[in-house]
């Protein structure tokens, strides 16, 4: 009878423990365990393949492969069950309840957008990154067609800026530079973002933001900037700057003093302060440098290929456009006073 | 009352490109004010109409210098003669004018230089016109054009040495073109009247009065 109490005590501690334990044996189940497979799309196809270059550094891979697929066990795919998937909204409510708001909704689920296999924060996205896709609707001939009725230099501003920088309440926006190189050799081509093999390759086994930072500090004055710009041997690379955001909207409506220019033009030098230069790690994302403050704003050499007509004016050529102006008044104020001082010589002259 | 002699100075086509040029211009330098410190300025209620309003006054000055240059290189051909300076214009006519302006008209001398249709500058004149519509004009047009088309001419703005080279040329030649148009339009009053010299811009015809002091022209 003992014995019978005994083993219905250890039955049930048994399966207690196990159920205590059950979660925790499969929270131990490593990303590699599943990337073991899914990281060969000969083993799993290609569709199903999970590049470890761009999935292993993603806030996703911290978190981990079982907190958005937890019915996955270690018998998968064996015990022939379709994985669970954890829906965005668990994790990312604010802005899902946003993005369900908006006119978007009806139109694109949050991973027609978002590959959450790739997924990095809003200042590791380069702009051109954020405008493929918009791209992958969004037409870009129709876009720029559509914005060339009103817009002036629609292929200007529709190439230098994230349309999320209007067609949002995004905020809190920097000038990020991209380096962007020459495609071919020729004496004349169209520049494209350099990608991070690119880059490396140019740096020449040193760490790619020493292209710029020269003196290897983290930070990337306006001399160095001035260097970089005007080194011949850099002349297949240019800076290329976009007003990006920092902070992300997905609310998708456009604002309105985005129509009138004066959101980006009207700023004021003061709102152009902050810059980074962003450069492409190999996992896609990108790392930030900063860059001394108002650098964007100097004359000529800082960022030459970087000017929003009325924010980022330079105050040293103000000054001597000043100079010039004062100079033609120098003869309607000095001829004139003396003209006016001996206007009697010329009386007769009038009778 | 002295005689008078009418001259005709100026004939339609430049008249029609100097009114044109003035009124572009001066739309450049109002809006160019609020495109450059929109801040600031609120001239126009809406930035993006000071900037179509400044592209459109360009096309304006750049139509009107089109208009200029075949006028005095094809129809008139007197471009040669008219604006670039000879070497008695440099040797002795600079300063002769450069003496009238800052001395002798103060003491109520006439003005040295009597304009004909082939010689309506005087020295002076022909010097300043020829850096300004040779030069001045022509590379503030150009930098504008590429200004408001960096996309499709992005290699000529590389080749420039870049957006910043680009809006540096445009502003200090339009600062320059604006300095020049305020000692051009005090110059234009200093004739025997205020209106004297602006008059014949307008009507064509300029009226000479008969030399009445020969010892002051010099």
């Amino acid at each position: 009878m003992i014995t019978q109490i005994l083993n219905k005590i250890m039955q049930v501690g048994l399966l207690t423990l196990l159920l205590a334990w059950s979660p925790a044996m499969l929270a131990a189940m490593e990303n590699s365990d599943c990337t073991d497979c899914h990281g060969d799309a000969g083993t799993v196809g290609a569709a199903l393949v999970i590049e470890a270059r761009t999935f292993d550094h993603t806030a996703h891979a911290q978190v981990g492969c079982h907190a958005c697929h937890a019915s996955i066990t270690q018998d998968h795919p064996d015990d022939g069950l379709a994985p669970s998937k954890a829906s965005c909204s668990e994790c990312h409510d604010e802005v899902s309840a946003e993005y369900n708001n908006s006119l978007h909704a009806e139109n694109a689920v949050c991973s027609d957008c978002h590959n959450p296999h790739q997924v990095h924060g809003p200042t590791a996205v380069s702009g051109h990154a954020m405008n493929l896709q918009c791209a992958a609707c969004h037409v870009p001939a129709e876009v720029q067609e559509q914005h060339a009725v009103w817009l002036p230099q629609a292929d200007l501003h529709i190439s230098n800026l994230p349309c999320v920088t209007c067609h949002s309440a995004a905020d809190q926006h920097v000038i990020s530079l991209y380096l962007t190189r020459r495609q071919g050799d020729a004496l004349f081509g169209s520049f494209e973002l350099a990608s991070y093999d690119e880059l490396r390759s140019l740096a020449g086994g040193k760490p790619i933001e020493q292209l710029v930072d020269r003196n290897a500090d983290g930070y990337i004055s306006l001399a160095e900037l001035r260097l970089f710009n005007l080194d011949p041997q850099n002349k297949q690379l240019r800076l290329q700057g976009m007003m990006t955001p920092e902070r992300l909207s997905h609310d998708f409506i456009s604002q309105d003093d985005r129509w009138d220019c004066s959101f980006c033009h009207a700023s004021g030098p003061e709102a152009m302060q902050v810059s980074y230069l962003s450069l492409a790690e190999p996992d896609g994302s990108f790392r930030r440098v900063a860059v001394e403050q108002g650098a964007v704003l100097d004359a000529l050499y800082g960022t030459p290929d970087f000017y929003m007509v009325g924010s980022t004016r330079s105050t040293a050529l103000n000054y001597v456009g000043l100079v010039i102006l004062a100079g033609g008044l120098v003869m309607p104020i000095g001829h004139g006073t003396l003209r006016f001082l001996t206007r009697k010589n010329r009386k007769h002259e009038e009778e | 009352m002295s005689p008078k002699n009418r001259i005709y100075l100026q004939p339609t086509p430049v008249r029609i490109w100097h009114w044109l040029n003035a009124l572009g211009i001066i739309t450049l330098c109002i809006t160019a004010v609020q495109i450059r410190f929109p801040e600031h300025v609120h001239l126009f209620e809406n930035y993006k109409d000071a900037i179509l309003l400044h592209n459109a006054a360009g096309l304006v000055v750049t139509f009107s210098f089109t208009l200029w240059f075949i006028y005095y290189a094809l129809v008139s051909r007197s471009m040669f003669k008219v604006y670039v300076p000879s070497v008695d214009d440099l040797q002795n006519g600079i300063l002769r004018q450069a003496k009238f302006y800052l001395l002798t008209y103060f003491l109520g001398w006439a003005n040295p230089h009597h304009p004909t249709p082939d010689n309506k500058f005087n020295p002076m004149q022909k010097s300043a016109y020829l850096a300004i519509m040779f030069l001045l004009v022509p590379l503030v047009s150009l930098t504008g054009l590429l200004l408001t088309n960096v996309s499709p001419m992005r290699d000529l703005v590389l080749l420039v040495g870049g957006l910043k080279i680009l809006i540096a040329m445009h502003f200090l030649l339009a600062c320059s073109l604006c300095a020049f148009l305020f000692t051009h339009v005090y110059l234009a009053t200093l004739g025997k009247t205020a209106m004297a010299y602006i008059k014949p811009m307008w009507t064509g015809w300029e009226e000479e009065e008969a030399e009445e002091h020969p010892h002051h022209s010099t």
